[in-house]
């Protein structure tokens, strides 16, 4: 098994480990969190596809830096929007929030 | 010195593997909300160090910087805003239905995926190269200035969502 399959499978494992805890978890930030796990795979693989391999070096770690800032503002908007949430229904358990309009 | 660096490479790669799969364990799994994000920083402690050892030093910096760093600090923002007084959702019993659903939506992309990344062939070189920051800098705007200046955009955007959202709240509250 080369390196570069090594490190696309600790990625998918990521991926894996996110995917079960944003269905697992029962508030909103929980699934913030795992969100962010899967966002760390997704770095994770798209450095090694680029260092790893004849394609651009510079160019993956500049994507993945992208990446790493729209990480950043969702995580910012998704904090306002469990604000709001909490707000409005004085919790933030995803089952409980069915009610859609003002 | 020079020969056993295959063999610390690997031992380091064990280890970075432990903490990710371990912090990724407790970032799902544990109970109260704040050992989950710790978990989670363990988690990008052990992307950075592979990171390293992929010889991106600077994405590893910047990976402590932006998510250690400022990421983990909102989440525990929202942790400390939203879960004191109702509080402790994931302490309630959860179906076992619903766990196993869970566990195979998870489960089944990943080994889908890892499964035909295991058979296809790829092309891979030997060992990575330090690209210096001067060239990254440079790629930045050169040929990625667009995407640069559209995630500058897409901050400033998000900063003033988030202010407007925070704002609309507090007059109501009036």
């Amino acid at each position: 098994m080369t390196p570069l399959v090594m490190f696309q499978l600790v990625a998918l494992g990521l991926l894996g480990l996110g995917l079960f805890g944003i269905l697992w978890r029962k508030s909103l930030v929980g699934m913030l969190i795992c969100v962010e796990l899967m966002l760390n795979g997704a770095g994770l693989s798209i450095v090694s596809a680029a260092m790893l391999t004849p394609a651009g070096d510079s160019f993956g770690q500049l994507i993945t830096l992208l990446v790493m800032g729209l990480a950043a503002a969702e995580a910012t908007l998704v904090l306002a929007i469990i604000l709001v949430v909490t707000k409005r229904f004085g919790h933030d358990e995803s089952q409980e929030i069915s009610e859609l309009g003002g | 010195m020079e020969q056993y660096y295959p063999l610390i490479a690997k031992i380091l790669f064990a280890l970075y593997c432990l903490v990710i799969l371990g912090g990724g364990l407790v970032a799902v799994l544990a109970r109260g909300l704040v050992r989950a994000m710790v978990g989670l920083v363990l988690t990008m402690f052990g992307v950075a160090g592979m990171y390293l050892l992929m010889a991106a030093p600077f994405i590893a910096l910047m990976q402590l910087l932006i998510y250690v760093g400022a990421v983990t600090i909102l989440i525990f923002f929202a942790i400390m805003l939203t879960s004191a007084p109702a509080g402790n959702e994931e302490r309630k019993p959860r179906l076992i239905r619903q766990g196993f659903l869970a566990f195979a939506a998870g489960i089944g992309p990943a080994v889908m995926l890892a499964l035909i990344c295991m058979k296809s062939p790829q092309v891979t070189t030997g060992l990575p190269k330090v690209v210096p920051i001067s060239v990254l800098g440079g790629q930045l705007v050169t040929n990625l200035v667009l995407a640069f200046e559209l995630i500058s955009v897409v901050l400033l955007i998000a900063m003033a969502g988030a202010v407007l959202l925070g704002w609309e709240r507090r007059k109501k509250a009036k």
